[in-house]
């Protein structure tokens, strides 16, 4: 192996990039489909890996993957884009990052293997326009979404006597105070990569402003200082001052604060469903250990809203093997399968009307249940405002939860550094 | 030497009582010591320890078994294998080569100056102190456009690069010592400056190839920020990518992590112990001289 | 001969500086281009917009943060290992048993690579059961869980301490063998001459290693600027950009809001920092050069 690679390296210095770009030529039949993705470890690799193989062994093709930890990923895979050096397949969520993507020209339209495969009929119309159309081309087929609810231990709340969950804002703070004075710590984040923190922003602004005014928000023609924000971000406060998270959320990860449900030391934590994933594979089993309710309702005049990432599979411009892309990406979201083994191993939510979803366990069919009754199916905050605004705004939320009582100066100064992250 | 201790009071030797001070710089040193393994010991803890002990918070207690199924699971894994092939070729031909072209300069600089030679040395020699992230997106560009990006290449060319300064002030600094004399005597007899510099200067600077084998070698296998950015794919990456990203490929890696961290310390600590005697020497001698 | 010469100087200079024009001399200078434009790193249509990139650093908070993190680094990064390393290089010089051991343990750190050396600091400050609070929390007889690294106050510093465990080894290294150099007559003569243990040191010893210590800045001078390591493995310039260098806020503002030109303009502005420091090592070098020849 070790003499094998010293030699490619020499051939590939003395032959140079003529001789690539020739054999590029030659090889008209490509058996090989290059992919990026940031399906690592607690999100579900072990499972992607097995789906690959299934996808070789029908195809004919070779998957050849880099998995690449969430955080370097998003940088490192626009790093590739700018050099055109993005394999043929990229893993990316859908919303104003691809968006982004879309606009340097980094992606390839797939309207063409849309409609020969008349995807159409498979991805649930829910989903299927809002994450997958951009500037009116098909670009993006959803391989899975996710659902962020408030995921709890249920033998901790059984410990203190609670056999409801919260449906309004003021039974979600009797219950912290309950859990409180039990001596559990009400609510588990783990901010320390930021973005598990925003659910907590999208909620609370979903809730008390509504989907319209946090969409203006989210396109810049709204400011981080006008009141609607502020009073979101002041019910945030009120929590963080009663003493309802556990201490230090920015030294923890968004495992180790599922961990902390996980053990009992505190009984709940806003996340996706991925967390379900994550849980399964530790062993606590599904509506037994754990359960989620909907983030509570704030103002019942308000529709309600969920919110949500859908975990995308788009192609390359630069792919060198488009064909075999194109049936990769066909495999991934109308193999009922592979979708349906995606879905339990992760903890996703198929996009695919086909899957049978008496498959799902029984906190993903209420997740789903959940997200069929909102009114408004909403991409979470770093999806949906530009990627230099998102930068902007998580760093505001950790800074929150370090020292909330510094609230409106941080507003003030966000309001202004957002307007600024959008004029870029 | 072994006489002078330290501190020593202003009596005459002969008078001397029992001295406490070696005992109370022993002890000092002892505390330090300890203080000073500790992180070290902390990772050859967690690589001996089950990722759930660690997760239960129990990293810094004693281990009272040994786990070694974070080896194992290090040294079965085909991409870890190749993280440490991938470091290797790019570490011993970047050190070779920068450090020939840091002779080469040195030579000139040394024996050959010309008019303008001492600013160019000095303009070689600043390039020391750039913080690397001034070229980090020009860099980007020109190896993109040569298509290097995600080849071991480009790494390797950048430490030869970011090299030459450190070589080239050594290297002078070596040959400077070199009697002017000797060099004389060899040309008149008919040497080349080639000769002059491979049969004469060399074998008398090795003290100094010791210590910038020490350097560079230990600077490029611990790097970090270049592989980050000119390397993409998972075939690629060095052992230092590979520790960060071992974090991705299991769902908690701090046990597999702390073993591959282990591992990849191995090779500097190897080359140090190899070279210690030369590395001091050579800094006695060459370096320390300015 | 002359001509001989200048034949040689050609052969033996062409490559190293052919090498170092390319790949230092003009990504320098191609920075200085790309500071005045608006390339985002991916679109090759970007204008070019004059100083406004460097008008936007003067109203950029993160920036004037990111200088300061940047000075208190250099001087905390240069100055904590060089003393510790000379303080640690006089107590093993003083011919204490063991000596050699002593040295290879303080060595060993060098070895480690930043990468490892963040992870291992990462668990030792991990609040809830990392070294640091279990040593604190014996000693106070209370829990003690204080998140040093997710905390602005501290973070910086804590990655400082860091650092400086792991390069403290090689200042010391270099002090020893400028210690040894120091002839033993000369230490004998001030016995002699009845000069106390603290004057000795003061008068003789410290002068005669200002070669070391030149040599111990210039490599603590190159080791800091390559901070960027330890710093985005232990902090990421976090929390919220409270850790952030000038490298870190260069680096996010090029690779995470994909302003490469407004990058640029930092990596210029760091350059003519660069530049400064240069100016006064080799101020301070010809100085020592007179004094010592």
């Amino acid at each position: 192996m070790y003499k094998i690679k010293i030699r490619n390296l020499i051939g590939a210095v003395l032959v140079g990039q003529t001789a690539l770009f020739g054999a590029q030529a030659f090889a008209e039949t490509k058996t090989e489909v290059t992919i990026s993705h940031y399906f690592t470890g607690e999100l579900g690799l072990g499972g992607l890996k097995e789906i690959f193989s299934e996808f070789e062994k029908e195809s004919g093709l070779t998957v050849k993957d880099s998995p690449i930890g969430h955080e370097d990923y998003k940088a490192g895979i626009l790093v590739r884009a700018a050099g055109h050096n993005l394999p043929d397949v990229i893993s990316y969520w859908a919303g104003a990052r691809t968006q982004f993507i879309i606009d340097s020209k980094s992606l390839r339209p797939i309207d063409g293997m849309w409609a020969k495969n008349n995807l159409d009929n498979v991805i649930a119309k829910s989903v299927a326009d809002g994450a997958t159309l951009y500037d009116g081309k098909r670009y993006l087929v959803p391989f899975g979404y996710h659902y962020a609810g408030m995921f709890y231990n249920t033998s901790v709340l059984e410990s203190v006597g609670v056999t409801s969950t919260p449906k309004t804002w003021e039974e979600f703070l009797t219950l912290c105070a309950t859990l409180k004075s039990n001596g559990i710590d009400p609510i588990a984040l783990g901010s320390k990569n930021r973005w598990p923190a925003q659910f907590w922003f999208d909620y609370l602004l979903l809730r008390t402003a509504g989907a319209d005014y946090r969409a203006d928000l989210m396109n810049g023609t709204a400011a981080y200082d006008d009141p609607e924000v502020v009073k979101a971000m002041s019910m945030w406060k009120d929590l963080y001052d009663a003493g309802y998270f556990v201490e230090n959320s920015n030294a923890n990860t968004w495992t180790d604060a599922s961990d902390k449900v996980m053990r009992g030391d505190a009984a709940m934590t806003l996340m996706g469903t991925w967390i379900t994933g994550y849980w399964n594979g530790q062993g606590m089993k599904p509506g037994e250990d754990y359960e989620f309710f909907p983030f509570p309702t704030i103002d019942a005049s308000i529709p309600d809203a969920v919110v949500g990432p859908i975990d995308g599979l788009v192609i390359s411009a630069d792919a060198e093997n488009v064909e075999g892309a194109e049936e990769l990406l066909n495999f991934m979201v109308s193999n009922t399968e592979a979708q349906a083994k995606w879905a339990n191993i992760q903890g996703a939510l198929s996009a695919n009307v086909n899957v049978d979803q008496s498959n799902y366990t029984s906190v993903m069919q209420h997740a789903l249940a959940t997200i069929n009754a909102a009114d408004t199916f909403a991409f979470n905050y770093d999806l949906s405002t530009p990627p230099p605004v998102a930068e902007v705004g998580l760093s505001m939320f950790a800074e929150f939860m370090d020292d909330p009582s510094k609230m409106d100066a941080i507003l003030e100064r966000v309001a202004g550094d957002a307007a600024s992250a959008f004029k870029n | 030497m072994a006489d002078i201790q330290l501190p020593h009071g202003t009596g005459a030797p002969s008078a001397k009582p029992f001295n406490p001070w070696p005992v109370v710089i022993f002890i000092i040193l002892s505390i330090l010591a300890v203080l000073f393994l500790a992180p070290t010991v902390g990772v050859l803890f967690s690589s001996i320890k089950t990722t759930k002990e660690i997760a239960f918070g129990r990293l810094w207690d004693f281990p009272t078994s040994v786990y070694w199924g974070n080896f194992a699971d290090i040294l079965s894994n085909p991409s870890v294998q190749g993280y440490f092939v991938n470091t290797l070729l790019i570490t011993v031909p970047a050190t070779v080569i920068s450090i020939t072209l840091g002779i080469l300069n040195g030579y000139v600089f040394a024996k050959l100056p010309f008019r303008g030679s001492g600013i160019l040395f000095l303009v070689i020699i600043s390039g020391m102190f750039f913080p690397p992230q001034v070229i980090l997106i020009p860099l980007f560009r020109l190896f993109n456009g040569l298509h290097l990006i995600d080849t071991l290449w480009s790494v390797i060319f950048i430490h030869i690069a970011m090299g030459i300064p450190i070589c080239t002030l050594l290297m002078r600094n070596f040959f400077a010592t070199v009697p002017n004399a000797l060099r004389e005597a060899a040309i008149l007899e008919g040497a080349s400056e080639w000769q002059v510099l491979t049969k004469i200067a060399l074998p008398l600077s090795l003290p100094a190839l010791a210590v910038l084998v020490t350097l560079q070698f230990t600077w490029i296998w611990n790097d970090f920020l270049w592989p980050l950015i000119f390397i993409q794919s998972d075939e690629k990456r060095t052992v230092m990518l590979g520790i960060v990203n071992l974090k991705g490929q299991y769902s908690v890696a701090w046990g597999v992590q702390g073993a591959l961290s282990l591992l990849a310390s191995l090779p500097t600590l190897i080359v140090f112990l190899f070279f210690q005697k030369y590395f001091i020497k050579g800094m006695t001698m060459g370096a320390v001289k300015g | 001969m002359e001509k001989e010469n200048r034949f040689w100087q050609i052969v033996f200079l062409s490559l190293p500086m052919a090498v170092f024009v390319i790949l230092i001399i003009w990504p320098l200078t191609s920075s200085f281009y790309y500071s005045f434009t608006n390339w985002n790193g991916f679109n090759s249509d970007y204008q070019y917009v004059g100083f406004d990139n460097f008008i936007k650093i003067l109203t950029d908070k993160l920036f004037y943060q990111a200088a300061i993190n940047t000075s208190i680094w250099m001087v905390a990064a240069i100055f904590l290992p060089s003393l510790f390393g000379l303080v640690l290089a006089l107590l093993i010089d003083s011919s204490v048993p063991g000596g050699s051991i002593f040295k290879s343990i303080f060595y060993l750190p060098i070895c480690l690579s930043a990468v490892v050396v963040g992870q291992t600091w990462v668990w030792i400050y991990q609040p809830d059961w990392g070294l640091m609070n279990t040593v604190i929390g014996f000693i106070a007889q209370e829990k003690f869980n204080y998140a040093w690294l997710a905390k602005p106050d501290t973070a910086l510093g804590s990655v400082i301490l860091a650092w400086s465990w792991q390069q403290t080894g090689l200042s010391m290294v270099i002090y020893l063998a400028g210690l040894t150099s120091i002839s033993e007559d000369l230490i004998e003569v001030c016995e002699i001459e009845g000069a106390s243990t603290w004057q000795r040191i003061r008068l003789v010893i410290f002068p005669l290693l200002t070669p070391a210590t030149v040599v111990v800045i210039a490599l603590s001078v190159i080791n800091s600027l390559k901070g960027f390591d330890i710093l985005y493995i232990m902090t990421g310039g976090g929390p919220f950009n409270s850790s952030d260098t000038l490298a870190m806020h260069m680096y996010n503002e090029s690779f995470k809001k994909y302003l490469m030109g407004y990058g640029s303009a930092i990596s210029v502005v760091l350059f003519l920092i660069a530049l400064t420091i240069i100016r006064i090592y080799f101020k301070q070098l010809k100085k020592v050069d007179e004094i010592y020849g």
